[in-house]
């Protein structure tokens, strides 16, 4: 059934929107425990390469399968939502419901989504506040938080979920420089746990200490795919260097 | 001049309204003096009687308070009907929507006058259904009247609050595996109502003042009263009774809608 052995397998993946081409043929994969960062200039594809994964965005051609999960092959809303109990996704805008408390954004679709009881629920979600280090914001609104709180409750509601696989999506290009760290940290820690993460990122130092593969992805295409070291001290592709060049 | 360039916009409007509420008091003074006063008595004394339909005030049978009545059921209507249509418009499902789209731009663009006599005149006296008869007396047709109008624009009201919930809130609830009616259940609906909050008081506001149209279905609403009870007045006496007639209508709507100003700039305030 499955081509390879990998967790997240995309090959040849193609999305337009409209007249305009995001990805042209985009191959990936993503092994079980692999932290993979994907690297690249504005309006790469990066972004549209994530919600590809878990369906947000259905594809136009190509293979795309999470588990076992043939993405590219659902249809429907219906179909997918158990693909998503899966596949986490943590947004650059947060996107926390602004009506519920902290506890409660994380709480709420284990109860909901999964029918899952209430008082474990509640347990699981007080030990990932306390794991993000919000212990003490519990009951607040997102409104009441900083941008790097909220983003952490992000992260917490993301695992509530017991996922295989989180996508970050430029998890910190809305943040405050300080508290960008207190994000990433957070996210390192669930790397070196094992879990399975697909990183876009702007932040080119943090994607080398924490993955173990970068892609680089220019025009909806994957330039080059290697370990960190290699791809950011000898890149082979010249548009990779041309792009390092300009950030680093 | 100076005073005035120093003073802010809302400063400048609460001046002007109070200019014109001081000039209103001073020429209804002047005038009681120059002999008014005999005409606003003749008011006085009829006052119960355009208040609740009964001369010494009770019990209620009509009058403003039954204005008030019309405004409260046709209002409650409006809001279940509103919700159906305002739901049915965001439907993907085409053959949902586009009935639905059409109702209420029709509903919507028909004058209120209109549809009240449409009403009056397209149902039955009574209605026979399964061997039960539901009477369809004036005053439910005049609640059903302007209820549909109401409705319509109530249900633009919905669909603007709904469509008015950033897109990542749907993202967001869609990634943690939310199905659509669950989202708008959990998620959209509960930000979405304190949105609504404002349009639908707004909305009240103007179908209290439309409920003086409902004269035209006969019921003993204020103004069907005052018509009976000019008969038997002085000419000189109508202009009077037509103002008080006009300030019992804004002293019960002006503060609904300083209420809906007031939520406005509250939810204005809230950021996601």
């Amino acid at each position: 059934m499955n081509r390879t052995d990998a967790l997240i397998e995309l090959d040849n993946v193609r999305k337009s929107f409209g007249d305009l081409p995001v990805l042209k043929g985009i191959s990936m994969f993503v092994q079980k425990g692999e932290a993979v960062c994907i690297i690249g200039p504005s309006g790469s594809g990066k972004s549209t390469i994530l919600r590809c994964i878990n369906g947000l965005i259905p594809v136009d051609e190509g293979f795309v399968r999470v588990g076992e999960h043939r993405v590219h092959e659902m249809r429907s809303e219906k179909q997918m939502r158990t693909l998503r109990h899966q596949v986490a996704m943590v947004f650059q805008q947060y996107n926390l419901f602004p009506h519920r408390t902290a506890l409660e954004n994380i709480m709420m679709a284990p109860i909901q989504v999964l029918g899952h009881d209430r008082a474990e629920v509640e347990e699981r979600a007080r030990k990932l506040l306390k794991k993000v280090r919000l212990s003490e914001k519990a009951e607040s609104y997102p409104g009441q938080l900083s941008g790097g709180q909220q983003q952490r409750v992000a992260i917490a509601r993301a695992l509530a979920m017991q996922p295989d696989v989180i996508l970050f999506d430029e998890v910190t290009a809305a943040l405050d420089p300080e508290t960008v760290k207190d994000v990433l940290f957070a996210i390192r820690e669930l790397v070196e746990e094992g879990l399975t993460c697909i990183l876009v990122t702007h932040e080119m130092k943090f994607a080398r200490e924490v993955s173990q593969r970068v892609c680089f992805t220019d025009h909806g295409l994957i330039v080059e795919s290697a370990p960190p070291a290699e791809l950011f001290d000898n890149p082979r592709d010249p548009r990779t260097r041309e792009f390092l060049g300009q950030v680093l | 001049m100076i005073a005035g360039s120093m003073l802010s916009y809302e400063g400048k409007k609460r001046t002007v309204l109070l200019l014109i509420a001081l000039g209103v008091a001073v020429w209804i003074g002047v005038d009681a003096a120059a002999g008014g006063a005999a005409h606003w008595n003749r008011v006085l004394v009829r006052l119960p009687l355009l208040l609740t339909g009964s001369v010494s005030g009770w019990p209620i049978t009509g009058g403003f308070a039954l204005n008030v009545i019309l405004s409260i059921a046709s209002m409650a209507l409006a809001t279940a009907l509103g919700t159906m249509m305002g739901l049915a418009t965001l439907a993907r499902f085409g053959p949902i929507r586009v009935p639905a789209f059409l109702l209420m731009n029709f509903l919507r663009n028909s004058p209120w006058l209109v549809l009240l006599f449409a009403t009056l005149y397209f149902l039955p006296f009574e209605m026979h259904v399964f061997g039960t008869t539901i009477p369809f007396p004036p005053f439910v047709k005049a609640v059903i009247g302007l209820a549909l109008p109401t409705a319509a624009n109530f249900s633009e009201v919905i669909r603007g609050a709904v469509q008015s919930i950033h897109s990542g809130q749907w993202e967001a609830a869609r990634s943690l595996g939310y199905g659509t009616g669950q989202i708008y259940r959990h998620v959209i609906m509960p930000q979405a109502l304190r949105r609504m909050i404002p349009g639908w008081t707004n909305l009240y506001a103007l179908l209290m003042i439309a409920t003086a149209l409902a004269t035209v279905t006969g019921i003993q609403d204020v103004l069907t009263i005052l018509n009976t009870l000019l008969a038997m007045e002085n000419e000189r006496v109508i202009v009077y009774f037509y103002l008080t007639i006009l300030f019992l209508f804004i002293a019960y709507c002006y503060p609904i809608a300083a209420v809906a100003r007031w939520r406005e700039r509250a939810v204005k305030g809230e950021s996601l």
